[in-house]
């Protein structure tokens, strides 16, 4: 069990998101850097699919009650262990009655935090990721508060700390293009493709606001209510972008004007509000190919862990 | 069917298809094609090659769990429209109890006064009506439904509120609908429910499921709904002997509402 002393802003347990229950409205959730909990996980044992904590920002300081292995991957924190200062991005071990403090981030946005067996809040509708919209999941449908007990799942026999490179940052966003990007005037498809489109302070896990230069259609349009998804980006009346994330709802009825590759999903997550991102025109076979980069990386790593373990 | 008569396939993203039937609504019953769409979804569902199959307004998005099905199902989904025989299978009936008026429908009064109605000719109007679910967005469990009399079509709140309590029963334009959770919005606000629109507990999540049909029930009072039980319900609605009531999941989510 690990003891909330400090919860940091907006820490919420997260696996790879809920599936099945899209068409009664509920949003897929999940962590918003699937790539960095998923790494936090294999250095723990985990299974991929294992509940972690998301970091926002902050400090954080958990007590833990049992001994366990831990990894921190994602945004650079500071992890502490009393004194003793520990790596990012490595395994390494807590005791029963230790406190981790976590300050950060310096760079990034969002930290994972794996713990070995995982955090063991209950299932609920597939998943343990919290959707706070709609109170769902995680652990009580919240963000972590003060005191917060929260369950860890059987320990791992693990031996030694082991680390692992995690991927570059950048914020080119490479991006397909949306059912309705014709219906844009040529100007703001240009316009679109070529900018450096900033966050918004008002960015959070249900969309990425992005400001710049509006957009505009050709001729006013409405359209019928649709399904959307993450990396969905859909420009309402303002001309502002709104990339949807994890907890973005799952309809709406805004033009499409692009779709963030999967394989680059995690650079929302990584963007902090007042930086800059700008999206690259690619074709369905280059998504691919990202996809199968990210295959060969975790397939790298898993041999690096075994090997080492 | 003839070609003019097929529904646009297109994809979106990587792993998703979109059924788009929008150019098909002119030229036929706009309710009969949401029936096709519920129909189709509900045969590919069962396949295992989906993660979800969402229906939106008289359009349907698979998401696929492997990139690679989608040619085979574009080919099957085409096929499945021209050839499956439009199905008339009614959804289940769902009677949502409903306080109308006073503090639980505040704007109540203001929309029978913009109608030139009294507040219990709008209340008829709207209990008269069975609802169709044509889909669920927006929230959890929030139902878009089709079926509005005109006569109570009215604009919405010049000042959306900052937050609506979790059951309110509001009009919005031509749509009427229900919150399953607290939420800020603009329609207005004739009435409240105690039922669990969404329950995670649940095994389905949502009371409601698109095909499903709606019909409000006047209560007194709010509190009533925990000691309503099915007969007293059938019997405001004798006509409806294939309805099912939600006194089961009600009791559930009561405790929910009762913390707001």
């Amino acid at each position: 069990m690990i003891e909330v002393l400090t919860p940091g802003f907006h820490t919420t347990v997260q696996d790879l998101g809920r599936t099945g229950y899209r068409h009664i409205g509920v949003s897929v959730s999940g962590a918003l850097d699937r790539q960095a909990l998923m790494l936090a996980n294999r250095l723990v044992a985990n299974p991929d699919n294992a509940a972690g904590l998301e970091l926002t920002a902050g400090t954080l300081e958990l007590k833990f009650h049992r001994d366990a292995w831990f990894s921190l991957t994602g945004a650079h924190y500071e992890i502490k262990i009393g004194s003793r200062e520990i790596w990012h991005g490595w395994r390494s071990k807590i005791n029963a009655g230790e406190t981790l403090i976590l300050r950060g981030p310096k760079s990034g946005m969002r930290a994972y935090l794996a713990v070995d067996g995982g955090i063991d809040v209950p299932i609920s509708l597939g998943s343990r990721s919290t959707l706070t919209a709609a109170e769902l999941g995680g652990h009580q449908g919240r963000a972590l508060k003060v005191g917060d007990r929260i369950p860890l799942g059987d320990k791992r026999s693990l031996s030694k700390p082991i680390g692992a490179v995690q991927r570059g940052y950048s914020n080119e966003v490479r991006a397909l293009p949306g059912p309705e990007m014709t219906l844009f005037t040529q100007e703001s498809r240009n316009v679109f493709w070529s900018s450096q489109w900033q966050v918004s302070n008002d960015s959070n896990r249900m969309g990425a606001r992005l400001s710049g230069k509006a957009l505009g259609l050709e001729q006013e349009q409405s359209l019928n209510s649709h399904a959307v998804m993450p990396g969905t980006i859909q420009v309402p009346p303002s001309g502002q972008p709104i990339v949807l994330l994890a907890d973005g709802q799952t309809t709406g009825g805004y033009p499409k004007i692009a779709t963030v590759i999967e394989a680059d999903l995690w650079k929302l997550a990584q963007t902090r509000p007042g930086q800059k991102l700008k999206f690259i025109h690619v074709s369905p076979n280059q998504a691919e190919d990202a996809n199968n980069e990210w295959d060969q990386y975790f397939y790298r790593l898993q041999r690096a862990i075994d090997a080492n373990s | 069917m003839s070609d003019d008569l097929q529904p646009k396939l297109f994809r979106l993203g990587e792993k998703a298809l979109v059924l788009d039937c929008a150019s098909l609504s002119g030229s036929s019953n706009k309710l009969e094609i949401q029936r096709q769409i519920w129909h189709i979804g509900d045969q590919c569902r069962a396949s295992g090659d989906f993660d979800d199959i969402v229906p939106g307004n008289n359009n349907l998005t698979f998401f696929f769990k492997d990139s690679k099905k989608i040619p085979f199902w574009s080919n099957q989904i085409n096929t499945l429209w021209t050839h499956e025989p439009v199905q008339d299978k009614p959804g289940k009936l769902i009677q949502i109890p409903v306080q109308y008026g006073g503090e639980y429908g505040p704007d109540l009064n203001a929309v029978a006064e913009y109608h030139k109605l009294t507040p219990q000719e709008v209340i008829a109007i709207h209990t008269s009506t069975q609802y169709n679910v044509l889909f669920l967005g927006f929230q959890p469990g929030f139902p878009y439904l089709d079926g509005l009399d005109k006569r109570l079509f009215t604009p919405r709140l010049a000042t959306p509120r900052l937050s609506i309590p979790a059951g309110s029963v509001g009009i919005g334009g031509e749509q009427t609908g229900i919150y399953p959770a607290q939420s800020p919005g603009g329609w207005q606000i004739i009435g409240r429910s105690a039922l669990a629109l969404f329950d995670s507990a649940s095994e389905s999540g949502a009371l409601l499921a698109p095909g499903d049909r709606v019909q409000f029930v006047s209560v007194l009072s709010i509190s009533e709904q925990s000691i309503l039980d099915p007969s007293i319900l059938s019997e405001s609605i004798p006509d409806s002997p294939s309805s099912q009531t939600a006194t089961s999941k009600q009791a559930k989510g009561s405790h929910k509402e009762s913390s707001r």
